[in-house]
């Protein structure tokens, strides 16, 4: 698993959502179908990181509840209870075809990985192929910056710079956080980037942002760039899912269904827990 | 707070006298569990002005401590760390600056204590063990020796010190779970323990081997007199004190020991 070879920079992913997802949606699974989708494998190995949050049993939970009966091998890392595991972190999660990394503290998430060394992994994991997804401070990490509440107001932070350009999420949700961020790029603390509103999803392709997506109706995304000390604002079009096929999702798809049984009961009988 | 470990708070609490102390707790060891916030607040609130610094929560407004950190946390009596995974918990307070709110908190006085990765964060040194193969942790170096926790309740942790003490590492203290050492300044003042058997260990190379010295041990609780105030004089200086407690698992039963070469 963990000698994956390196992938040529165009078949690696981001997806980058404002807001979103089993933690925050938990009647709308449109975003989670969309990250398992970006997978070319018919089961994805979908590694879960609650680390933004404290690894609360509350954002593990719902993960569990939504992928639990999904096409996929979930599982989660908790950096606070590493005490459960045998396996190092290299090959928890050079292993997986997703990694979904979920919302809470954006200082301490990187503080916890760069302590780990988990960054560094997911950077090699990211270059191997493995989907990067994630929401909130999971889905500003990966950028140039972005902004955080990590101590309470809003304040510009720098991420892993793995994509170029910040990203502010929530721009609707958290309306506080977008004027911080567009007098951070207008004064220059931080690049241009996107603004995305919660349900709303960004799909990086290599470093080019390729679709936006939205689970919906209403929910936008803007690029903004700095001139001159003047600000560029640009409406970025976004594709509301779930109003084409629900079957290219892989929801409904008898042959996955059957593989769904078949895995869940080899998970049964010669998995030990996640 | 931990299990059984009561009488070691009681000792902590009798080093900060006053009538009330001011209490602040760091949960950060445990990503800020809840259910460890609210063992610390039903544990200490009844008897102190408790508090605490969540260091995951402070968008919400549920961080217990919303003004500045340093303010609050230099106004202390005693600042008491959590257990949990001490790698984890120096990178989170690196991020907001809170290892140097707490050398600044050792130098004013503020007692420092904790279990597990709350004694081995005080060190220069210690051997973590939560995941994987032992390595070695780099604390915030207030205490210039290595710090071992759980002596007794993993039975690797025994070999795994001393190879790391005769590879380099700096001489240190092994500590059984339920035994707290209680440092003023640098000095190791006192070895108390909650627990009849419990043990601590002076580490230390000598030629090419690693001696292994058995600690004298006050039990508390038995003689009466150490969770009182009396008997210790907590009330004249509050100076530069570093109790690191290990007192997760209190009732492990104890391995014999090796004698000391």
């Amino acid at each position: 698993m963990n000698d994956r070879p390196v992938v040529d920079v165009a078949e690696r992913q981001i997806f980058a959502m404002g807001g979103g997802g089993f933690t925050m949606e938990p009647n709308n699974p449109l975003l989670d179908d969309f990250v398992l989708s970006l997978s070319d494998v018919g089961e994805p190995r979908i590694l879960f990181l609650p680390t933004a949050s404290g690894d609360t049993n509350a954002q593990i939970n719902a993960f569990r509840a939504r992928f639990a009966e999904r096409a996929c091998i979930p599982e989660h890392l908790s950096l606070f209870h590493l005490r459960d595991s045998t396996r190092s972190l290299a090959e928890i999660v050079l292993g997986q075809d997703i990694v979904y990394v979920g919302g809470g503290s954006m200082r301490n998430l990187l503080a916890l990985w760069h302590a780990h060394g988990l960054d560094r992994l997911l950077v090699q994991a990211w270059e191997r192929g493995t989907v990067l997804a994630g929401l909130s401070a999971g889905a500003m990490c990966w950028f140039q910056g972005g902004v955080t509440r990590s101590s309470g107001p809003p304040e510009p932070i720098a991420g892993l710079s793995v994509l170029e350009g910040s990203l502010t999420v929530h721009a609707d949700g958290e309306p506080e956080r977008l004027p911080v961020w567009l007098a951070s790029v207008r004064d220059g603390a931080l690049p241009g980037g996107w603004a995305l509103d919660d349900g709303v999803g960004l799909l990086f392709r290599g470093e080019r942002p390729e679709r936006a997506v939205s689970s919906r109706p209403g929910a936008g995304a803007q690029r903004v760039d700095a001139i001159a000390g003047e600000l560029l604002r640009k409406r970025v079009e976004v594709e509301l899912l779930g109003e084409g096929p629900r079957a290219a999702l892989g929801g409904f798809d008898e042959a996955v269904q059957e593989l769904r049984r078949v895995n869940r009961m080899r998970r049964g009988t010669s998995r030990g827990r996640g | 707070m931990e299990r059984d470990g009561s009488l070691l708070d009681d000792y902590v609490l009798s080093l900060a006298g006053g009538p009330r102390p001011r209490v602040c707790f760091l949960p950060t060891a445990s990503g800020d569990a809840d259910h460890y916030v609210v063992r610390f607040y039903r544990r200490f609130s009844p008897d102190c002005d408790a508090s605490h610094v969540s260091l995951f929560r402070r968008d919400q407004g549920t961080g217990g401590v919303e003004d500045d950190l340093a303010t609050h946390l230099l106004s202390q009596d005693l600042i008491y760390v959590g257990g949990g995974n001490v790698v984890s918990m120096l990178g989170a307070w690196r991020a907001h600056g809170l290892d140097a709110i707490l050398r600044r908190a050792w130098r004013r006085g503020i007692i420092l204590c904790g279990p597990s990765a709350g004694s081995l964060c005080w060190f220069e040194q210690a051997l973590s063990a939560f995941h994987g193969a032992p390595r070695m942790v780099r604390g915030l170096g207030l205490l210039p020796y290595s710090n071992c926790v759980h002596y007794d309740a993993e039975p690797a942790r025994h070999a795994e010190y001393h190879r790391f003490v005769a590879d380099g590492m700096r001489p240190g203290y092994a500590v059984d779970d339920g035994v707290a050492l209680h440092f003023r300044g640098t000095s190791l003042e006192r070895v108390v323990s909650s627990r009849a058997d419990g043990g601590a260990y002076l580490v230390e190379p000598c030629g090419d081997r690693v001696r292994e010295t058995r600690l004298a041990v006050e039990q508390l609780g038995s003689a009466g007199p150490a969770d009182g105030g009396d008997a210790w004089p907590v009330t004249s200086a509050r100076g530069r004190t570093a109790p690191a407690a290990a007192a997760r698992r209190a009732t492990a039963h104890a391995k014999p020991k090796p004698v000391p070469a």
